[in-house]
């Protein structure tokens, strides 16, 4: 028994010790990438804001890139502005740059491997607007930023027709521009109104939404969302809804931040 | 957990029976069926929990399973069909032991090991498509079951995995060892668990030895694949990761070495090698923190243009690849170093050429590792792109000095002159513990490195393909994941005593009826 105890105690200890090591390391949570709101009458300054957030976040570009010191991986940033109209003979730098991005592989600095994926597809998967805004950043970084919100880029309509890879239950490339639209914004957008009345204690198709931040946790109104049918409140009949989601194309077009949005939207609807 | 465990001692139950088939020492014979008989129980633990997993995706995860099931649906059948042979094969070799021809129940191993090994193949082509999906269109609809099947890194994992489970089987087999040496009556149940243990360890530390490199081939092929995840692996979300998994390494190397270095105590004769030790302790902690050296300091990329750039200003010199790379091979060779000087603890080479070949090993270690740390400093002066190559050269001279080494010992000790006992048997105490110790690091390191390879798809289900749209898509920090991997280390810890436990009612009297 003693030795049974020994070797209890020492297993313990043992993951004990693991599980403390894990503790003093950076604890972060990651996050799926959220877009950022990007208005087609934003001044240059705050698009190289933006672009440099979106940079920063969603684009992952400094998992690789650097700015100021040589990159491991990648190239250094700085200056890329002013670099970026003399890469390619015949290409300005607004051409070089969407090249980069939209065609990674078509030109690779010296000295480094292929290692990126096309910012306009899965896994990363930047709007039009949000590549634009990048390249403005990436202007500003030794350069003179000259993209706005109107610039065409020769690549817009391939970015099109080749959406992200998407399957049963992931959302698509447009479902992805309505990521800034508030709770609200979004209750309308996927007609819900329809059947569910927000300003009122009244039963439509759907009971009332009115207060159902005090009758439902966040956790059971993002499941009466995405699995309607899971608890059907009583006196209203179940699958309508889920067919009503399914046949407007709902699973395929709501992403992670509009779902938060929503839920955190109805959670604050208290009756009040 | 379990299902790696019930796959790898077939592996070396197979492979220690041969040997005793070959030699004519029943001992072998004996361990081996000793081996086996862990399996009956684990087998059925195995099988339950593969289906509460089953049932937990479906209830869990519908979507995600209707469409891994619309990719895979045409392997489910050879799947189903193989666990079927899978138990047949397992309890006729079992209880068949000693009841066939020698070559008739070899036989029955070694269909038990293909049967065993083909629906490890066929699962890991599930979970190796979630992170490298292929055979599919744009849209994730299938177009080729094979290439499916056939992914990325199906083949690394499949490499990696089968040793992973040898290593894993054969600390735990050592584990069950130490647990009967420890409540062991008899100066005989003390060798002959003294002994197993020895193999069990042997068999975990050599298959130790090369997992670096087939981790090395897998995190290739990811990088091969989308080489974003393979920063996200390396460099990004996960890098912190590898210091906890340097850790861990480290202490296996440590307590591998202390287990052989004790061990090394009941060889008469071996007392004139105890000089090495401190040096082959030292080299092998500069090692480990050196490995263990953090590649940057920071959490988010902002802090990291803060500090203007990913590495630290002076840890940094010793966080890249090109140092850690060094340092893991410097202790892969260390280890080797102390397993030859256990090896031939009470062995004095009588072959005419003697000096010559020790001569001829010492050169091939020196020389060896000079190069290696050679390869690693000029990793510092190259572009990337070439530097990512400078670990082939690495590897293969350190598997190419193994090689030889071993070739050149086997030769050298050939009739050699023995000059004192193994006493199996009298090892302290501690050494048990030691293997006690092992079993548990390599359960952690197997729980962790089993997040990663699942966790490096962020928000992914299926990479690039299907996203996780729940409002759980984000990845826990690495202390929620140590929580998780530690509470299940100790569950299967639990189980696994149960196991040990149950196994030993076999050799136990029948109750009778007090009179």
């Amino acid at each position: 028994m003693k030795n049974i105890i020994n070797i209890f105690v020492l297993t313990i200890l043992t993951t004990l010790f693991y599980w403390y090591v894990a503790q003093m390391v950076p604890q972060k949570e990651t996050h799926p990438p959220e877009s950022a709101e990007i208005r087609e009458d934003m001044s240059t300054d705050e698009l190289i804001v933006v672009g440099e957030k979106i940079a920063m976040g969603k684009g992952t570009c400094f998992l690789c890139h650097t700015i100021g010191t040589e990159g491991a991986r990648a190239p250094d940033m700085a200056g890329v502005g002013q670099r970026a109209a003399t890469r390619k003979e015949g290409y300005s730098d607004i051409d070089y740059l969407a090249e980069s991005l939209f065609e990674p592989a078509a030109y690779v600095v010296q000295g480094y491997n292929p290692i990126m994926t096309p910012a306009h597809k899965a896994p990363i998967s930047l709007t039009q607007q949000e590549i634009l805004a990048v390249i403005v950043y990436l202007q500003s970084l030794g350069g003179t930023p000259t993209v706005t919100m109107k610039t065409k880029l020769k690549y817009s309509a391939d970015a099109s027709a080749t959406p992200a890879p998407t399957a049963v239950a992931s959302s698509n490339g447009n479902a992805v521009s309505y990521d800034h639209l508030s709770g609200e914004e979004l209750f309308n957008k996927y007609a819900c109104m329809a059947c569910h009345s927000l300003t009122d204690p009244i039963q439509l198709l759907g009971p009332s939404l009115y207060d159902v931040g005090n009758r439902l946790s966040r956790a059971e109104i993002y499941e009466a969302i995405i699995d309607p049918d899971a608890v059907v409140n009583e006196g209203f009949v179940k699958g309508i809804m889920s067919a009503t989601l399914q046949g407007a194309g709902f699973d395929k077009d709501i992403t992670p931040q509009q779902l938060r949005t929503m839920v955190k939207f109805l959670s604050e609807k208290k009756g009040s | 957990m379990y299902a790696a465990f019930v796959l790898a001692v077939p592996m070396f139950a197979l492979l220690i029976e041969f040997i005793g088939y070959k030699t004519g020492d029943k001992r072998y014979d004996k361990l081996a069926h000793e081996f086996t008989s862990l399996l009956s129980v684990s087998f059925s633990f195995t099988a339950t929990l593969g289906a509460i997993l089953t049932f937990m995706l479906m209830i869990l995860y519908p979507r995600f399973t209707s469409y891994l099931v619309s990719i895979f649906d045409k392997t489910f059948w050879p799947y189903g069909l193989l666990f079927f042979a899978e138990a047949g094969f397992l309890y006729s070799y079992y209880y068949g032991w000693g009841k066939f021809s020698p070559r008739v129940h070899l036989l029955l191993g070694v269909g038990l090991n293909i049967v065993g090994t083909a629906i490890m193949f066929i699962a890991n082509a599930w979970l190796a498509f979630m992170t490298s999906p292929s055979g599919i269109d744009e849209a994730g609809n299938l177009v080729s079951t094979w290439d499916a099947v056939n992914n990325f890194i199906w083949m690394p994992i499949n490499i990696h995995r089968m040793i992973a489970n040898v290593c894993f089987g054969g600390a735990i087999a050592a584990a069950y060892a130490g647990f009967k040496f420890l409540g062991a009556k008899t100066k005989e149940e003390k060798a002959h668990y003294d002994w197993m243990g020895y193999v069990g360890n042997f068999i975990a530390i050599s298959a130790l030895l090369p997992l670096p490199f087939a981790g090395y081939w897998l995190g290739s092929e990811i990088y091969a694949f989308r080489a974003q995840m393979g920063m996200v692996l390396m460099g990004g979300a996960f890098s912190w990761l590898f210091i906890i998994q340097a850790v861990l390494i480290g202490m296996l190397f440590l307590g591998a070495n202390y287990y052989l270095w004790l061990g090394m105590e009941r060889i008469e004769g071996a007392e004139k090698y105890k000089k090495f030790v401190k040096y082959l302790l030292a080299t092998i902690t500069v090692c480990f923190v050196v490995w263990a050296t953090p590649h940057s300091l920071v959490a988010t990329v902002e802090e990291a243009r803060k500090m203007g750039g990913a590495h630290h200003p002076i840890l940094g010199i010793l966080g890249v690849m090109s140092a850690k790379n060094t340092a893991v091979n410097i202790m892969i060779l260390t280890t080797y170093i102390s397993f030859l000087l256990y090896r031939r603890g009470n062995k004095v080479a009588t072959v005419s050429w003697a000096p010559l070949g020790h001569t001829a090993q010492f050169l091939i270690f020196s020389v060896t590792i000079i190069f290696v740390i050679i390869i690693g400093v000029v990793g510092y002066f190259v572009e990337a792109s070439v530097r990512i190559g400078l670990s082939v050269p690495q590897v293969i001279s350190v598997l190419s000095a193994m090689i030889s080494v071993t070739i050149i010992d086997i030769f050298l000790f050939r009739n050699a002159r023995i000059v004192g006992q193994i006493k199996w048997g009298e090892i302290p105490a501690r050494a048990q513990y030691m293997l006690f110790f092992l079993a548990v690091t390599f359960t952690w390191l197997m729980g962790l490195m089993g997040y990663v390879r699942s966790g490096l798809r962020l928000h992914w289900h299926v990479y690039e393909v299907m996203k996780d749209t729940s409002v759980d898509a984000f990845t826990p920090t690495l202390g929620f994941a140590a929580t998780v991997v530690s509470s299940i280390v100790i569950i299967f810890f639990i189980f696994i005593m149960f196991n040990f436990w149950l196994t030993g009612l076999l050799h136990k009297k029948d109750w009778e009826p007090k009179t």
